[in-house]
């Protein structure tokens, strides 16, 4: 069945057509095709698609705006790497981070996902508010914890102190200002993944659950037999995005530390801001985004693994 | 037993102790920084290193007037209005012709060319700003609300036409079957008969454009350096850097901080549902 409807300069064929028959209308409508994806693929071929490629270029040129140099030199941005403490340190801390956020944002998020579909007064409340995190600026949300965290006059250090009598000095210690990038980008981040999750509860069918209640599957059986299983293949994708999305990102990390104490908060998005917009490193600050896009590959091969792994049909 | 019922959006379980008590614990965790933000916008800064820690300052507009006097605030609030409300159109309008095509039109290779524009949105924003600097500066757009506009754009534009495509796809194609027996030319299709119907799906992903052109940092602070084009994200980082008496200025970060939180919260408090639809890709209907 191929159909093909043509009316003035609009041609539509509802089925897909045979490669054979290649007629006035077909022609048609692959013209129209390519003019309404024309902007989209222009836009995305000149600020992505090039770029992306001038990076890789970049990276193997030693061009610097304040050092006046530009050439080729082969791979030693690449071999100078390991030696760079910004980057060593900003890799270490990239994968810690990624690796750390997910798994608590995913725990997180379930729970505050199980509360947002519970039935009490107040829910719409709480959905209306889950979502006031994903909304506040990052940056805006990384200046806001810096000042709560504040050693003098932040108020969380203030209630540590009026409970424990201690004062910490969180942004001091590599260990705890680490904590606290990591725990402000779930805070900043959960309610993202409770959405999906909880559009991920409300299209499970109840009747599973009966069946699941019939057969004697108690209340964790079927939490983590029918629940997670159903949720997983929109919080795979969902999550993913998010993954990738927040590997290249360096809005918190800017106004919560700005990657100190030392380097042992910076992120690899982070090094790349200082050392191509600040510093003009332009062919060193390539090979760190290289360096980022290779890492993106490999999360993205394990996500679309993992998805393959967790698609249900139900 | 309280687990397996919440699974039931509309099962009976009312006044669970355990239920609420993780309602006070997440309301709290979640209005605290923003509680926190506003009252010390609305602090006379002297109030604000005062221990013990003044919970209710007396509130003052102080903060937005030095803000108003000492960097071209209206300025700031205008161009980043320009700026989102610009990319939202031009990332829509753009993404609504794409995805018309991938929703509507069909040969061997269209699906993979979708899946090469959605998946183009994983390669990393930081990582294409050395380039982008050099573009902008050879089109003459660094600098400008323009230019900034340009990029942003195109990052928004692949998850737009996914999520619009799905939104396309749900509108039965009988609509337009009609109306193209009738006569009806591409833009009138495109304008009168399926705009109408697919509002919802580009009113949520206008919103969440908005949101995310008006929270956006990396491209003005990489590409904008005058007041002319600078947006209140650049210049939270400015008022940042700079030194007061006594310290950090936050009376002056939190005013700036508040002043880019009240239009995404005000959004989100009227558009809850719209935008979560958009968040999960057109899962929830």
């Amino acid at each position: 069945m191929h159909q093909v409807y043509a009316q003035g300069d609009v041609v539509y064929a509802k089925s897909r057509p045979s490669l054979l028959a290649f007629s006035k209308a077909t022609r048609r409508r692959y013209v129209l095709f390519v003019l309404l994806v024309a902007p989209a693929f222009l836009l995305r071929l000149t600020t992505a698609a090039y770029p992306i490629l001038q990076t890789i270029y970049l990276s193997f040129t030693n061009l610097d705006l304040i050092k006046n140099t530009n050439a080729f030199v082969g791979l030693q941005n690449y071999v100078s790497m390991p030696n760079d403490y910004g980057v060593r340190g900003a890799l270490y801390f990239t994968i810690m981070f990624v690796a750390a956020s997910t798994v608590l944002e995913l725990v997180v998020g379930m729970l505050v996902a199980l509360l947002l579909n519970a039935s009490f007064r107040g829910v719409t409340f709480a959905r209306t508010i889950n979502l006031i995190p994903w909304a506040i600026p990052t940056i805006v949300a990384g200046y806001a914890f810096r000042w709560l965290l504040d050693d003098q006059f932040g108020l969380i250090p203030y209630w540590i102190h009026q409970i424990t009598g201690v004062s910490p000095v969180i942004f001091i210690s590599p260990s705890s200002a680490r904590l606290a990038v990591i725990l402000v980008h779930v805070w900043k981040d959960a309610p993202f993944i409770a959405v999906v999750l909880l559009a991920g509860l409300q299209g499970v069918p109840l009747d599973v659950y009966d069946a699941a209640k019939v057969d004697g599957a108690n209340v964790w059986q079927r939490f983590w037999r029918i629940t997670i299983p159903l949720v997983m293949p929109l919080t795979v994708t969902m999550g993913l995005f998010r993954l990738v999305w927040s590997l290249a990102s360096f809005d918190l990390v800017y106004g919560l530390t700005f990657g100190g104490p030392g380097v042992a908060t910076s992120v690899l998005a982070l090094q790349v801001f200082r050392e191509g917009i600040l510093f003009f490193k332009f062919g060193f600050a390539s090979a760190i985004s290289v360096i980022l896009l290779i890492l993106v590959g490999i999360i993205g091969v394990i996500g679309l693994w993992l998805f393959r792994r967790v698609e249900v049909v139900y | 037993m309280s687990r397996l019922r919440m699974a039931r959006p509309w099962s009976s379980v009312r006044n669970n102790g355990a239920v609420y008590l993780g309602f006070l614990l997440f309301t709290l965790i979640v209005l605290l920084p923003v509680y926190w933000m506003v009252r010390s916008s609305l602090s006379a800064g002297s109030d604000l290193i005062q221990l013990p820690l003044i919970y209710f300052p007396r509130p003052t507009q102080q903060n937005f007037k030095t803000l108003i006097e000492q960097v071209p605030f209206f300025q700031y609030i205008r161009n980043s209005l320009t700026f989102a409300l610009a990319t939202t159109l031009v990332t829509l309008v753009v993404s609504y012709l794409a995805a018309y095509a991938f929703a509507r039109i069909q040969f061997p290779g269209s699906g993979v060319l979708m899946w090469i524009l959605v998946l183009s949105m994983a390669l990393p924003d930081v990582g294409t700003i050395v380039p982008l600097y050099r573009i902008l500066s050879r089109l003459h757009l660094l600098d400008t609300i323009a230019g900034i506009t340009l990029v942003l754009s195109s990052t928004l534009t692949p998850f737009t036409v996914w999520v619009l495509v799905s939104f396309i796809k749900q509108v039965p194609y009988e609509i337009e079957e009609a109306a193209i027996i009738d006569g009806a030319s591409l833009r009138q299709i495109l304008g009168h008969i399926l705009l109408p119907v697919t509002m919802p799906g580009l009113v949520t992903m206008g919103l969440i454009n908005f949101i995310n052109a008006w929270n956006n940092l990396l491209y003005p602070l990489s590409f904008t350096t005058s007041p002319s084009s600078k947006t209140l994200s650049v210049s939270i980082t400015e008022v940042f850097a700079g030194y007061s008496p006594w310290g950090k200025p936050w009376e002056l970060i939190m005013a700036v901080g508040v002043t880019m939180t009240i239009p995404v919260v005000i959004l989100i408090l009227f558009s809850q549902r719209a935008v979560v639809r958009g968040l999960t890709g057109g899962a929830i209907k």
